[in-house]
């Protein structure tokens, strides 16, 4: 049912704007910014660079909104657009979108043995902070799951990678995550 | 994948125990008894919260003013290339026929030149009624065609 009416709203918008009203695109930009904000945030932190992506991915999309043919979420199509145009950006940068040696190495090892007191203080900022220092694809995937809550299905239809890819990368992007925060910890366990 | 390392859970099993992605009995009695395996699901148990208590990014700018004034602009120059690619096929056309009638200006114009003014009037008036009511009769043809096409598929909704 929900999925029916996202798909109506969609229909309704889409077909408003091949019609001339070009302000109801600004009603789809409200709709997605959030969304895109995950994808394109997590690729570059460069201010202008970010502007530049965000007017290309929703140009193209505004270019080819008459090919649009309702297959998947109009906001699952537009991430789509904006993941495609942010590796872009990356390869032309020459920035890996991941490591290969993250993915086979440990950095931190494993740290189980810490007080569970000390490990459940609250550091919000120190998690961000740690989620930011992860390879560009990793942080996009933890941020579409863990904090805009996207189903592993949805997000394969945007990354175009397989399902069991995408929870591998988030698995082990969790891991470090932990490994990292225990090891942020234990040091300061230690220090004190 | 192996549920075990060393008679431990793997962090993928705990990971996916956690999520949800999982279903094993077996899993719940490993758990309560293995100290090790437990401290790790907590870990991660305190990572997902902490996750979804770290506050999602927004742009610095305003993204629909931005968006909207490239589209704007996107939108001018389509409309002035569309303008031009017309008037340049109009311009071609008439100079094609200007070109092309040109060795037979001569002779009808001394066809006209022979003739009353009042006839010269009556055959350009006619002509010309003729050349209104044909243009007439294609727009208001195209009107309804664009009416039968438009009317079932993209009107828009309100």
């Amino acid at each position: 049912m929900g999925n029916e009416s996202n798909h109506l709203s969609d229909k309704v918008i889409v077909t408003n704007i091949l019609n001339g009203n070009i302000q109801d695109f600004a009603v789809v930009v409200k709709n997605t910014e959030k969304l895109i904000a995950q994808i394109v945030r997590k690729m570059t932190a460069n201010e202008d660079d970010q502007k530049d992506l965000v007017q290309e991915i929703y140009l193209k999309a505004y270019q080819n909104l008459s090919s649009f043919q309702y297959k998947s979420k109009l906001s699952t199509w537009i991430a789509t657009i904006a993941y495609n145009t942010s590796v872009n950006y990356l390869k032309k940068k020459r920035i890996k979108l991941y490591d290969m040696d993250f993915l086979s190495e440990n950095k931190y090892g494993e740290y189980e043995t810490i007080e569970d007191k000390i490990y459940k203080k609250e550091n919000a900022q120190f998690i961000n902070n740690e989620l930011n220092k992860l390879p560009h694809l990793f942080k996009t995937l933890i941020s579409l799951y863990h904090l805009e809550e996207l189903p592993i299905k949805e997000i394969s239809e945007i990354t175009n990678l397989p399902e069991g890819t995408i929870k591998s990368y988030l698995s082990r992007a969790r891991k470090t995550l932990k490994d990292s925060i225990n090891h942020h910890f234990k040091n300061e366990y230690y220090e004190k | 994948m192996s549920i075990m390392k060393s008679n431990h859970l793997t962090d993928e099993i705990l990971q996916a125990f956690l999520l949800k992605e999982l279903q094993d009995d077996t899993l719940d009695p490993h758990i309560a008894e293995c100290s090790s395996c437990r401290a790790k699901l907590e870990n991660y148990q305190y990572l997902v919260a902490s996750l979804q208590k770290v506050e999602p990014e927004a742009f610095s700018f305003d993204v629909t003013t931005v968006v909207m004034h490239k589209i704007e602009l996107y939108e001018r120059q389509e409309n002035t290339k569309k303008a031009l690619v017309f008037w340049g096929i109009l311009v071609v056309l008439i100079g094609s026929v200007v070109l092309i009638s040109f060795p037979f200006l001569l002779p009808i114009l001394s066809v006209f030149s022979s003739m009353t003014l009042f006839t010269n009037i009556f055959i350009v008036g006619t002509g010309l009624s003729v050349l209104i009511f044909l243009l007439s009769d294609i727009y208001k043809q195209y009107k309804i065609k664009e009416k039968i096409l438009f009317e079932d598929n993209l009107q828009p909704i309100v």
